[in-house]
């Protein structure tokens, strides 16, 4: 027990009091991220800042243009200062009889987005009234769909400023789009659901193998090993305080990049920080912590049994890039399913079950915990093969000081 | 006197790789590094292994420090055998040898609370030692000064003072003085003077005579794998002849009986 806590201590400082590795193994990585991410972020919403976009809507109300509208001070028709409202989008208000039209011209992909509110909307509200309101828009056309996902946002707000004329009612406005039910929460889960499980088992690997075949495979290469093996400690001792340290700061690698991600969030879909993490209760956070931590068990058992068995650093690096990118296959599977698959033995496959279970948490499917528990009890088990391996792989003469 | 080390019968071969074998220049497969060698190291006296380059000395040392396995033979650590008790022959040996490295990224400080840590010896004691040890080879002024960045020389004594961390009854040190001038290995001379007047059991490993005459007790000479001699040193020269000459001789008997 004593003998793990050691070798955990001196692992660890072998990478804290290293300015290098402290910049690279947990600095570098969050940095590197945000750059990439908010310079990405930019060029997105350049490119959509370029292409207001083409709208029509029937019976516009004051309150609703206002919203997409930048207020600018303009002159009335005497010459008097007043406040204006500079419109960001190409929009232009039609009649009812004109809508089919423009319902047609979207399909055909020369325009872009029809909203139709009914008449004298603001005048009747009342508590008790519900409206419908029309969006259409051609989910086929990317300019269509980023002009709807704008314009469905200045709804939600909307919604939100008549509910409060009329004293909190809920359902005062009800949105009916063209395919997609509008939601924002629902829409904010599932772009995480896909980018993010891909993401997190990238982080935690890349993490892992930026420490994890110095420490084994190095030192068996420099000869610091057989130093350590001739101490009158258990080799499963020497395996395990190896693999915990190296977990905890592979761990905290890939928080970084995982910060790196969330400060870039604003920049990147221009949601504040705040709104995506309130998507989230800490339920689904410390679930994800939970999954995190025995997925990280399993790829620093992995990376190394694949180091121990290399004979130096070089041939280590070379043989955990497969399984590098064979996480990163499996991490992409998620963004091509719907959801989280429901079949629990699937949570028995380490790194699948980590990215369908980071699914179902983030599209808040009830059985989360469920597939989480799973796949805890599946990866410690894994795990604990792993060590196992190493700690046979200690004992072996010709794994050890192969020449 | 009570023999600390008792090595029986002990083989041991290694697998050549087709690389390994280029290298040796050979076709067969296998490698036997030590050929059936049996002798014993007493408490409170220096036993010398002396041979030629590629004889079998560290091999030899390896598998008494359970570093490697033997294939054949028995070996007891002051009565703990190497084939079930490892872990009570690894707190009662102090290892020396050029494979065994430390890592340059810490102090020599540093390795020494880690290793006594892993020997569990407790914080005053080590602390004592280490003041002792620090002092004895002038590594005090170096103590933060990364291994990384140390002489050859100075490495090889934290090495050494490494070793000795959990004051060992049983010291086998390969090679003690090489890569050192000859200051520095009269330090080490001298203090494996001092431990063996302390009653530990030392086996030393060289090719160096002079080191032979100047402070081991007993020699084996090792060729080829094969204890070809094992004596006091005193009987050597009451043979009438001197150490270089007997190890040219032996070295001779055993080629011609190796190609014979
Ligand atoms: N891991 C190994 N694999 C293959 N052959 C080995 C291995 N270790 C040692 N040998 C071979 O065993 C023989 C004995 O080696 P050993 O290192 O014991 O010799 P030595 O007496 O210590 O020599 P030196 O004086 O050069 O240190 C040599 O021929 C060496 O090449
Ligand atoms: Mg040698």
């Amino acid at each position: 027990m004593n003998a793990i806590w050691t070798i955990f201590k001196k692992e660890w400082d072998r990478v804290i009091k290293d300015k290098r590795l402290v910049l690279s193994v947990m600095l570098l990585p969050g940095l590197m991220i945000f750059l990439i991410y908010s310079i990405m972020g930019n060029v997105i919403s350049d490119f959509t800042a370029q292409e207001p976009g083409q709208v029509a809507i029937v019976n516009p109300s004051a309150g609703f243009t206002a919203l997409y509208s930048t207020p600018v001070w303009g002159e009335d028709e005497n010459g008097d200062p007043v406040i204006v409202f500079e419109e960001k989008a190409d929009v232009i208000a039609i009649s009812v009889a004109e809508a089919q039209t423009y319902r047609d011209r979207i399909d055909a992909g020369d325009w872009d987005l029809l909203i139709v509110f009914p008449e004298n909307l603001e005048a009747d509200l009342a508590p008790g009234y519900q409206a419908n309101i029309e969006v259409y828009h051609n989910q086929n056309e990317t300019q269509s769909a980023t002009v709807q996902s704008r314009f469905s946002g200045y709804l939600t707000v909307y919604a939100e400023l008549l509910r409060q004329t009329v004293y909190g009612e809920t359902d005062v406005l009800m949105l009916q789009t063209d395919s997609v039910e509008y939601d924002d929460e629902k829409a904010m889960g599932m772009m995480m659901s896909t980018l993010l499980p891909m993401l997190v088992v990238m982080f935690l690997f890349s993490g892992a193998m930026s420490i994890g075949p110095e420490s084994i495979a190095g030192e068996k290469e420099r000869g610091t090993m057989a130093t350590l093996l001739i101490m009158p400690v258990k080799r499963s001792e020497i395996a395990l305080g190896k693999v915990l340290s190296l977990s905890v700061l592979a761990l905290i690698s890939a928080l970084s990049s995982f910060l790196g991600i969330i400060s870039s969030l604003p920049k990147m879909m221009g949601m504040e920080v705040s709104q995506v993490l309130a998507i989230y209760d800490f339920a689904d956070l410390a679930l994800m912590l939970v999954l995190l931590f025995s997925t990280v068990f399993v790829i620093v058992g992995l990376v190394a049994v694949v180091s121990a068995f290399s004979k130096s650093l070089k041939e280590a690096g070379t043989l955990i890039m497969p399984l590098y990118l064979i996480t990163i296959v499996i991490g992409i599977t998620s963004m091509f399913s719907e959801g989280a698959v429901s079949g629990w033995w699937f949570y028995l496959l380490p790194m699948y079950n980590t990215v369908q279970s980071l699914t179902a948490i983030l599209l808040s499917d009830s059985l989360a915990p469920w597939y989480v528990l799973i796949t805890v009890a599946a990866n410690l088990a894994v795990t604990a093969g792993l060590v196992y391996l190493l700690t046979r792989m200690f004992h072996s003469e010709k794994i050890m000081f192969a020449k | 006197m009570e023999a600390k080390i008792v090595v029986t019968d002990l083989t041991k071969t290694f697998r050549l790789s087709k690389k390994q074998q280029r290298i040796e220049r050979t076709t067969e497969s296998v490698k036997v590094a030590v050929d059936h060698l049996s002798f014993e190291a007493y408490q409170g006296e220096i036993f010398g292994l002396l041979g030629p380059n590629g004889a079998g000395k560290t091999t030899t040392l390896r598998c008494i420090s359970t570093l490697i396995k033997a294939d054949s033979g028995d070996i007891y650590v002051d009565g703990h055998g190497v084939r079930n008790e490892e872990t009570e022959i690894r707190k009662r040996i102090g290892f020396l040898t050029s494979d065994l490295k430390l890592e340059e990224f810490f102090t020599p400080n540093y390795l020494f609370d880690y290793f006594a840590r892993l020997h569990s010896v407790d914080p005053e004691t080590a602390a004592a030692r280490k003041a002792d040890l620090f002092g004895k080879f002038g590594i005090d002024r170096f103590a933060e000064v990364k291994v990384g960045e140390l002489s050859t020389g100075m490495r090889q004594k934290v090495q050494i003072a490494l070793a000795l961390i959990h004051d060992p009854g049983v010291i086998v040190f390969d090679e003690p003085t090489n890569g050192l001038d000859i200051l520095t290995a009269k330090v080490v001379t001298d203090y494996l003077r001092e431990l063996r007047d302390a009653g530990k059991a030392i086996i030393i490993s060289t090719h160096i005579f002079s080191l032979v005459e100047k402070i081991c007790d007993r020699v084996g000479i090792i060729v080829n794998g094969k204890l070809k001699w094992c004596k006091p040193l005193a009987d050597v020269k009451a043979s009438g002849t001197d150490l270089e000459q007997l190890f040219f001789d032996l070295v001779a008997e055993e080629s011609r009986e190796d190609s014979r």
